[in-house]
């Protein structure tokens, strides 16, 4: 019988310990620890997303206005100066990629202006046509004869190296449209996030003291990563073996390649991954508390992989010395290191930074 | 001494046995009533709250649910491309997900690039399996967009006159009324023809309609209502292409599809004009618009397939907050005013070998997948097989509280005209007419906890 007693005491004693696991976190108290979640969600969506947006807009105006130059004056030097501003928008927008939720989605702004494929047959018939080409008609067509790979495919040509000349009457029309069309779009999209009806960085700072989207700042926290998340699968080989990277890879195909007239994909995929890597740390032309700062605080450790990792993957696309078109077939090897490298990134942010959020970030 | 305590260990491990076997059915308190979808239900309230696989998929099928997941997304363009070629000639729309938005509601406008209606047409009587009889040179459903250089069949404007209803407390709300009209059509309409408007419905759930069994279904109907209650409930049968077999209905918005492979092949060759193994002919086939390429099926097999696998293995987002007090009393006001007389609350799917997550679970779709005539503000005088022009196919509620988070604005009903889920009760008449009403009598309070549990679905 005294056996049993015993047995039992140590069962109790065993399972106590257990339940009373040392706490292993910083010293940082639980009221700082709330005042960095709101800080942090604050300079999410002023410097980081409202930030981005700003650029994105003013960016649009750029290009718009290099595009009605180009039309105006059909010269090379107009021609080059336009194409570096559709790479100028393209570098902000995909930067924007790494925190794709919000209007941005809801209010279809990413298909008004970043659908693929086009549709090129739609696209070569509507050109050899003479159905009207203004703002107001390019805005009711379809995605996939909006936004900026459309205006790629005339501002660079097949060869991707048209010349000013070449372009014709009717692509010049095409083109002032779809310029003012994604111009109007990205506007739209910056002030989805500062003033009513929807106000949706107002959404994000307030999340749980009053926001109708967030209920929780983990919901935030959340979809946050889940952005992060999303970039990372979108570009390199998700765990469904799809992606921007790893299809025109294993296809060996540069058809399904995203950006191929421009020749910008690489660069395209860096800049999400950059944008990714902006969110985590909180900044974008100014630095702020990121959610760095919080795992910071409960977990150096895990932070200092996680920014280790961002590096890693960000660096591994410098490795790659050609075009993404080419290198699927020439700099195979590279292209799977950068995959791999992606993988990881995106493994430790599923697996190590969604618990985080759901551990520490309760309120 | 040692006997004693043989004995009596024995004694407590024969009782402990025993009590382990007590009841024969287990009590429902003892089931978490988050779980929608049973062992298919996911923990997301986000935006992407319609848009998570089934836990637990193999790796294989993981892959496939990946495959159409991306598929779903995928923008058509006119053929020939070397992606994604087939879109049209006439068509409603360029992929999946620019009518069900995050898997799940669409947009009721209609000619804008995110426009979610799709139109149907017929005239009176029936064709040769009893389905709606379509009109030569317009098909069974009407596309109002075409490629260039070609006509979409209609043009259709929606305009709205407002409704006030006035609650006995003095409450009022004003309902929208919608109108359609064919604006412009690329031939002459047919002398009495009858239109019908659809919202994209959401996606999600269906791998655990399709798997309960007939059987559970029928025996939910009351075609003579023999209870008295005033709520029938009448199955649909309808023919199925690809089986070539008249069957049960169980998706579409009055029923009139038996599968989610049929279901996603007709959106496939009707809403995007992409032809498929199931409906290898263009929509527009034998009209003058036909592109005339032999290229059918446009779709690959693989890409229907993985596409009917992904939309079947979507996973069913939890309830929220199913504790809180007032949600409990808007739960037990939902059953009190019989609407679960239609919205049925707890169903049990049948045997799947192949996904043991949609397989034997007891899960809330609150549907009984039966047609139920909803008044005459509601119908589209339209008859679809054994529906009539207003019996409507009890929409499931599970995920409608997450309509705003995946939508953004949120609609309900059939055709979207219902802006909020008080909107979407007040339309209900016919047989539900008695819970309307009895839902206008609660107080505002009450009202306002009906909601709230809708809200936690």
């Amino acid at each position: 019988m005294k056996k049993i007693i015993l047995c039992t005491a140590i069962t109790a004693v065993v399972i106590y310990t257990s339940c009373n696991k040392a706490d292993t976190s910083s010293p940082t108290s639980s009221e700082d620890f709330a005042t960095l979640e709101t800080t942090v969600l604050s300079d999410f969506t002023n410097n980081v997303a409202i930030a981005g947006y700003l650029d994105l807009d003013n960016q649009a105006t750029i290009l718009n206005d290099a595009v009605q130059a180009l039309n105006t004056n059909t010269t090379e030097a107009n021609l080059t100066t336009a194409r570096n501003a559709w790479k100028g928008i393209r570098t902000v927008w995909e930067l924007s990629e790494g925190y794709l939720f919000g209007p941005v989605e809801d209010n279809e702004y990413d298909p008004q202006t970043d659908t693929w494929p086009t549709d090129y047959v739609q696209m070569n018939n509507l050109l050899a046509s003479s159905q009207p080409l203004t703002v107001s008609d390019v805005e009711k067509f379809d995605y996939s004869l909006r936004g900026y790979h459309p205006l790629e495919y005339i501002l660079f040509g097949v060869s991707g190296n048209i010349a000013a000349t070449e372009i014709t009457a009717r692509q010049k029309e095409y083109m002032v449209s779809l310029a003012a069309d994604i111009k109007n779009v990205c506007h739209a999209l910056y002030t989805s996030w500062i003033s009513a009806p929807i106000n949706f960085g107002q959404q994000l700072t307030t999340a749980g003291s009053g926001s109708t989207v967030y209920s929780k700042k983990q919901e935030v926290y959340t979809k946050i990563a889940e952005g992060m998340i999303g970039i990372c699968d979108e570009v390199g080989r998700s765990s469904e073996n799809t992606g921007k990277i790893y299809e025109p890879f294993i296809a060996k195909d540069s058809n399904i390649v995203e950006s191929p007239y421009s020749e910008n994909s690489l660069t395209d995929f860096k800049n999400n991954i950059i944008g990714a890597y902006n969110v985590y740390l909180g900044k974008y032309k100014v630095q702020g508390k990121g959610f760095s700062d919080l795992v910071k605080a409960k977990n150096a450790s895990l932070d200092n992989t996680i920014k280790q990792k961002f590096e890693t993957a960000i660096s591994s696309f410098d490795n790659v010395t050609v075009s993404f078109e080419k290198a699927i077939f020439d700099q195979r090897q590279q292209l799977q290191t950068l995959m791999d490298n992606l993988s990881d990134l995106k493994g430790t942010l599923e697996e190590q930074l969604n618990p985080f959020i759901i551990q520490y970030i309760t309120d | 001494m040692k006997k004693f305590w043989v004995l009596l260990s024995m004694s407590i491990a024969v009782l402990a046995f025993s009590m382990c076997n007590k009841a024969d059915i287990f009590p429902d308190s003892g089931y978490d009533e988050r779980l929608s979808g049973g062992l298919a239900t996911v923990f997301d309230e986000t935006s992407k709250a319609f848009t998570n696989a089934v836990d637990g998929l193999s790796e294989r099928d993981a892959i496939i649910h990946g495959l159409g997941d991306k598929s779903f997304e995928q923008t058509f363009v006119t053929a020939p491309a070397p992606v994604n070629s087939g879109l049209g000639p006439v068509y409603n729309n360029v992929s999946c997900i620019s009518c069900h938005h995050n898997d799940g509601k669409g947009t009721p406008t209609v000619g804008a690039s995110n426009s979610s209606m799709l139109f149907r047409m017929s005239i009176p009587g029936t064709d040769e399996h009893g389905g709606p009889l379509i009109v030569t040179g317009f098909g069974a459903q009407l596309q109002d967009k075409a490629s260039v250089g070609k006509q979409p069949e209609v043009k259709i404007d929606i305009s709205y006159t407002d409704l006030p209803v006035t609650y006995p407390d003095g409450n009022i709300i004003t309902l929208r009324n919608p109108h359609y009209t064919v604006i412009q059509s690329y031939i002459p309409m047919p002398s009495s023809y009858m239109l019908t408007l659809r919202l994209a419905p959401p996606v999600f759930g269906a791998g655990l309609l399709e798997n309960i069994p007939e059987q559970t279904i029928l025996s939910f109907a009351d075609e003579d209502d023999k209870n008295k209650d005033g709520i029938s409930g009448k199955p649909n049968y309808v023919y199925n292409p690809y089986t070539k077999k008249t069957e049960l209905g169980r998706f579409g918005l009055k029923a009139n599809n038996p599968s989610i492979l049929v279901q996603v092949a007709g959106a496939y060759q009707q809403d995007m004009g992409v032809t498929n193994y199931v409906f290898p002919q263009e929509s527009d086939y034998g009209q003058s618009q036909d592109d005339g390429y032999k290229d059918d099926p446009e779709l690959p097999d693989t890409l229907l397939n993985a596409v009917a696998f992904y939309v079947k293995s979507l996973a069913v987002p939890a309830r929220r907050n199913v504790l809180d007090a007032d949600i409990k009393k808007g739960e037990a006001l939902f059953t009190q005013i019989n609407c679960s007389g239609c919205h049925k609350p707890t169903v049990q799917t049948g045997v799947d070998v192949t996904l043991p997550q949609l397989s034997s679970q007891r899960i809330h779709p609150y549907t009984d997948l039966l047609l139920h005539d909803m008044g005459d503000a509601l119908a589209d005088n339209r008859p679809d097989y054994k529906a009539t022009g207003k019996e409507w196919r009890t929409m499931p509620l599970w995920g409608i509280g997450l309509f705003q988070k995946t939508n953004g604005t949120p609609y309900y009903l059939h055709d979207g005209r219902a802006r909020s889920i008080e909107e979407a009760i007040l339309w209900h008449g016919g047989e539900a007419e008695k819970s309307r009403n009895a839902f206008m009598q609660l107080s505002k309070d009450d009202r306002d906890r009906v909601i709230k549990f809708l809200n936690s679905l």
